[in-house]
Parts: C-alpha cells; structure tokens; sequence
C-alpha cells in the first residue's frame, strides 16, 4: 500500500548513521551530532556533505574550526547511535553523555568515535545557508576503514527513528508480523475510510513537526546552543579508606552523635575520638559510640598526635575559629554545612587550610546523594529533553531551639540551614544560577529571630529556572523534594529514597492502551499518573548520601589528595545563598556573581566525577 | 539516472540536495525543466540500479522497462520504490565534477512494507 508522505521522514532520504565530532578549542570540549543526512557530492576532488541543525551546537563548532570526523556506525553499534542520537541537545560533553569512545587523530588535528566502521576527516570548503539547517560542504583529508567491524553493514537510519521503546526487538517483531500479513494496511485502509485521508502537506507539516523558522530560532538560541552554566559534577561512586586514621569529632550535640555514627559505619579503619565541653554528655557518646578517648576542649584534642583529622559538629558560627584552630594544628577537617556564616570566614577558612597543607571538606551530603547523581546522568542522557524548572519543597514542621533559634549564630533560618543543601542540589544538577528573588509569607514560629519559610527563584541566562520553597513553619506532606521538569519528561526525586521517578513525555504502554479503551467513562476511571511512571532503582546501601560523604572525606586524608567536594564549592553554596538573604532584604532581583572552580579544585574533582 | 549522492538540507524550508555528474543527460534535464523526482530504491533492486546507471538516457530509453507512474502533482514515480519524491530546483552550486541541485520538496509517497525492506547502498553494488 502506498500513501503520500506526510513529512520529510516519511520519504526515507535518511539513510546511514554516523557520528559528526569537532574539537571546540574555545571550550576545550569534542562536540558530537547524531547525523542520519550525509552524502558524497563529488567524485573528483572527493567532497562530503552534511547539514547540522543550526540550533545544535555542533554547527556553531564547525563553522568555528572548520574541521570535523564523520565515524560512520556499524549495523551492531544501534545503542551507541541510539545513545548518542537521544543525548541532551545542549548539554556539553556528550561523548561522556552518550558512553561513546573518543579518540584524537594528531594528523588531522580532528576527535573521532571509536566502535566504528570507518571515519572520514574532512575540512570544510563551503557552508551555505540554507534554512533551518546548514550545508556543510567539505574536503575529505583521509577515509580510514577501522579493521574491528570490516565487513559490517552500516547502520541504517530507519533502526534509531521513531518513538524510543522499551522493547524494541519485540515491537519489530510485532510491527513486521502485522505489515507481513497485511492486518496493518487493513487497519490503515478502514481509518482512512472512516476518518478520510490526512492532510498531506510535506512542506508545512514537517515544519510544523521539526522545523524552524528563523525568527524562532533566534529565540531559542538567546540561551546559547549549549548549556555551559553546570560546573559540579556529582562523584562517580563512594571512594574507599585503606589505612587507619585518627578522627575527633568536635561537638557532643545531636549532630556531634551521628558524626560518630557515620564514622563507626564508614569504616573499620577509623580510630574515633570525641570532643566535647559538656563532661558527661561527651563521656557518654565516647562510650557509646566506642570512642577510644575524647577531651574536653578542642586544644587537646588538637595536641594529641593520634588525632589525625577533625569533624567539625559545631554551631554554624564557630565552624570559622575551630577550623583555623585545626588548620594551625595541621589537622585536616570535615566542618558541617554551611562552611561558615560569612564569606570572610569561609575565605580566611580556606586560606589557612591551604596554607597549613591540610585538607579541607564540607559536610554535603547533597553532593553525594545517589538519587542526584542519577538525575544529572539522566539529564546527560536526554530523558527529559531540555530541563526547564527544578522546584524544590523541602523541610517540615522544625521548631529549632538554642543557638539554632538565633540568626546571628544560625546566620539566618531556614534558607541558611537547609538552603544550601538544596543550592548544592541545584548546582549539580542544572548549574550556576545568574540571579535570584527571594521572598516570603507571615512568620509563624516567633520563638526563633531567623526565617522560618523562604521562597527563592533563580534564574540562569541560559534559560533554566528554579524554586526553592523551604518551610519550617508547617509540613510537606508526601511529595518528592525535589522536581526537574523538561520538554521530554519530568524527575521525581524522593527524600532518602534509593530510586527516582520518571515521567517521560512519551506515552508508556499501558497509558496508549487505556486511551483506545471504550466507554471513554472507563478508560478515564483507569487512566492514572503512575502507569507513565518509569521507577528507577538505585544500588546504594547509602541513599542519603552521609555516608558516602564521610568515606570520600576518610579516604581524601588517607590518600592525602582534594576530596571530591572541595572547599570552594561549599564557599560558593553560601555565596547563593546570602545573595537570596540579600534578595530577601531588598525585595528585588540580586545579582549573583559569576564563578568558577578554582583550577587545582577543578581538576581534583572532575578525577573523581 | 541512479544517483548515489543524494540528503535531506532543511526542515524549513524543507528541501534536499542531490549531487549529479556534469556530464550526465540527466544534469541537462534537471537544469532545463527545474524539476525532478526521486525514488529511493531498496535491496533486491540492484539490477535496476545497474541498468540505469551505466547507460546514459541519450542513448537509450531507461523510462522504457520501468513500472513508472504520474504521482499527483505530474512527477514520474517508481512502482516497487520505498519512496518517491517531487523535486523543485531551488539553487545549483558547482561541486568539482559534480552539480549539487538543492531542490524543495514538494510531496512523495512512501510504501508501508518500508519498514521490512532496507535502503539499497552503493557497497551493496560493488
């Protein structure tokens, strides 16, 4: 049966799969494009064509270095074009994304895919403007045949087209069976008698599917063609202590406890210490947590050599004097979040631990929590296409009392305290915000001098958006802690749980089989949210994240290298969080300031993520 | 003609290039009437690649043997094709040995057993 072609995907001109790469020196990045439209134009000079989408940044890359590979995918390397087809438009650092291996050619100066068939390196001669895309007309340098898939059919396009599906061998299995015995073209041929034959208007409609004008390109690429504002990477996996360490920690309180906790439960290498001012209450913990000694003030805690490292459980405001205490004393020390109350502190922080060569580490749990590790990757990976807004509902009825229920020794309320979790958050997993309102109801619980319910919005020029709602005045109820909406499909991430939701734009199975069910009245009765839900388990013994914190911090001193979360990171935290206190105080829009990694913290960390 | 080099330009507006070969008959009808159809072939057609590939149209007829029908819009389809398309010329640009012919796409139709017949390449020519 033949019908008309209702778009230009309908008329089959795509055919091979190939992988485009360009080295992006100003970025120092290789940016990747799925091709399926890329032909020979001559024979005599041999030329080359291809027509990146000028919303991908790949075009931008090519124009600028005027050289690029084309590795051409082998019929068994479906996944990784797959892959690679499905990574996030706009996200750098796609070979990373997609799982892809990347190799640099030094001849040609050009990066190319590995697990290929072969590559053909190219240089450009001529680029015409010629719509939505652009006509890249170019040279061929070398077409080098890559022995491991000699003999192997290229990947036709037509296998990584259409809507992603869960079983995809047995949906072709299903589809070839109904096309074989001509049920399918039955079925086309009574909906066309009963609903007549579509509009078939190749031009208009595949614009409408996929084109733009360029009007609306240029409203898109306002944000840029790729998303540069993330820095932070979460850690790949928890690392492990292999020789014993000394560790006090500082502060017999509730949080001192659980610091104990987490460093019996980290690991067995650990000598443990206690320090606290209170006799019997530090006493107590010492035995209870099998402390081999504890002390009562942190100078002789500082003076015992078998103390190694420090865990700084204290009150936010004396974090900045114990921490230089410790440095002096060249301890290395893990201090609770937020790093300090004050930039000056978290500065002269930083300063003295360089100076003294000692490390340095904030608590983050955050950092280390697997579910946000997950989430970034899958942001990589594409599965809700372009993130647009992150909301965040965290906290729960809190009455804090003590120095907690004190701005000055707080330095704030909520938005200090559980803010710059949820920033660290933000941070990993869309990036830098450029500016921030923050703005907030009645207070509730007078007995405290800080916020006890904040709202904050942040902006990035690159055009994400995010909320923060952090509420101690009243509950949360049963809702995710944090949402990460896109075009494609949406994130649900639960607190303290080893998985994460997701809600894909695509209808799932079960959701297009409810939609064919009559009467409408039942297929409504049995249509729900949960049947879009695509639940992803996370294998983590350690959900939260704390432990995996405490063990990166054990295993940085054991190893004598930057942890994974550096200093500056947890500096920057409390940076966005005092331009939303200074949001909240003049009620308008603040400025955040630009950042970036300090170059010996970037390298640390990115050697680890 | 059997044309090796040939994709997709543009979504909007939506076009497609072909690149033929300055000498061939076909390059003169293109640049003449402006317009043209394209039939994409697929495996088991080999013979009829060959057989419009290696002979020119000025000295035989390759329409002739051909299933070839008048589409909508008074294009010559290809029975048997995974898709045919009507061509516009847009722009010509000069490719060494080569002309490439960007050209709107106008309309087409494409064969619902597509799906279980793959592309025919060149390599499977060879």
């Amino acid at each position: 049966m033949r019908l008309p072609a209702r778009t230009i995907w309908d008329a089959r001109i795509q055919v091979v799969c190939a992988a485009v790469s360009a080295r992006d020196r100003e970025h120092e990045d290789v940016e990747l494009w799925m091709c399926g439209n890329f032909g020979q134009a001559s024979l005599d000079p041999p030329r080359i064509i291809i027509n990146p989408n000028r919303l991908y940044p790949i075009d931008g890359v090519i124009r600028r270095e005027g050289r690029f590979a084309l590795s051409v995918f082998p019929a068994s390397g479906r996944e990784a074009a797959l892959r690679l087809a499905r990574v996030r438009r706009r996200t750098p650092e796609k070979a990373r994304a997609a799982g892809l291996p990347l190799h640099f050619d030094e001849k040609h100066g050009i990066p190319w895919v590995g697990g290929t068939l072969r590559t053909l390196f190219c240089e450009v001669e001529q680029i015409l403007d010629t719509g939505d895309h652009s006509l890249v007309i170019a040279r061929l340098l070398e077409a080098r045949e890559h022995s491991s898939h000699r003999g192997e059919r290229p990947l036709l396009y037509r296998e990584i087209s259409g809507t992603p599906s869960r079983y995809p061998r047995l949906e072709k299995l299903v589809r070839n069976a109904l096309i074989r015995t001509g049920a399918l073209d039955a079925l086309r041929k009574a909906l066309l008698r009963r609903r007549g034959a579509p509009a078939a208007d190749l031009p208009a409609l595949t614009y409408r599917e996929g084109g733009q004008t360029d009007q609306e390109m240029a409203q898109i690429l306002r944000y840029g063609a790729s998303d540069r504002s993330r820095l932070l990477r979460p850690p790949a996996a928890p690392a492990v202590l292999r020789r014993r360490v000394g560790v006090c920690v500082v502060g017999a309180g509730q949080w001192g406890s659980y610091h104990c906790q987490l460093f019996r439960q980290a690991s067995p290498q650990v000598d443990l210490f206690v320090c606290g001012r209170n006799p019997d209450r530090t006493a107590r913990l010492a035995h209870a947590s099998g402390a081999q000694g504890y002390f009562l003030a942190l100078d002789q805690a500082l003076a015992d050599p078998r103390v190694e490292a420090v865990s700084l459980a204290l009150p936010h405001h004396l974090h900045a004097q114990a921490a230089r205490q410790a440095a002096a004393a060249r301890k290395h020390i893990l201090v609770e979040k937020p790093i300090a109350t004050k930039l000056e502190d978290a500065d002269a922080m930083i300063a003295a631990a360089g100076q003294a060569g000692v490390l340095l580490m904030t608590a983050e749990d955050v950092h280390f929590r697997p579910a946000i590790r997950e989430a970034a990757l899958a942001i990589d990976r594409g599965d809700i296409g372009e993130p647009l807004y992150l909301n965040v509902h965290a906290g729960g009825v809190m009455r804090p009392e003590g120095w907690k229920a004190d701005k000055e020794r707080m330095g704030g309320g909520v938005l200090m305290d559980i803010g710059v979790h949820y920033v660290r958050a933000l941070r990993l997993l869309l990036g830098e915000p450029d500016r921030v309102l923050a703005t907030r109801a009645m207070q509730i619980n007078t007995k405290i001098s800080g916020d006890d319910s904040v709202q904050a919005l942040f902006a990035s020029r690159f055009g994400w958006q995010a909320h923060l709602l952090l509420n101690w005045a009243g509950p949360r109820g049963h809702a995710p802690d944090i949402v990460i909406a896109g075009d494609q499909g949406v994130l649900h991430l639960w607190p303290g749980a080893a998985y994460y939701d997701l809600y894909p734009a695509a209808p799932q199975p079960v959701t297009v089989a409810l939609s064919y069910l009559r009467p409408r009245r039942l297929a409504e009765r049995l249509m729900s949210p949960v049947w879009q839900r695509v639940r992803r388990r996370i294998a983590d013994e350690d959900p939260r994240g704390y432990l995996s914190e405490v063990r990166e911090f054990l295993a940085a001193v054991g190893e004598g290298r930057p942890p994974a979360s550096p200093p500056g990171d947890a500096r920057r935290d409390l940076e966005i969080v005092l331009c939303a206190y200074a949001s909240l105080r003049e009620e308008s829009w603040t400025a955040i300031p630009p950042w970036e990694r300090r170059r010996d913290e970037h390298d640390a960390a990115r050697s680890h993520s | 003609m059997t044309l090796s080099f040939f994709s997709e330009v543009a979504h909007h507006p939506t076009t497609l290039w072909v690149s033929v070969g300055q000498g061939c008959y076909t390059h003169q009808l293109i640049q003449e009437s402006g317009r043209f159809s394209l039939a994409l072939l697929r495996r088991g057609q080999e013979d009829l690649a060959r057989r419009c590939g290696t002979v020119s149209g000025r000295e035989a007829d390759k329409c002739a043997p051909l299933a070839l029908y008048r589409s909508a819009d008074d294009f010559l389809y290809l029975a048997g094709a995974l898709a045919c398309v009507s061509c516009r010329v847009r722009s010509a640009h000069p490719a060494g040995d080569h002309t490439l012919f960007v050209a709107d796409l106008l309309s087409g139709e494409f064969d619902t057993r597509a799906s279980l017949h793959p592309h025919l390449l060149t390599t499977d020519l060879v």
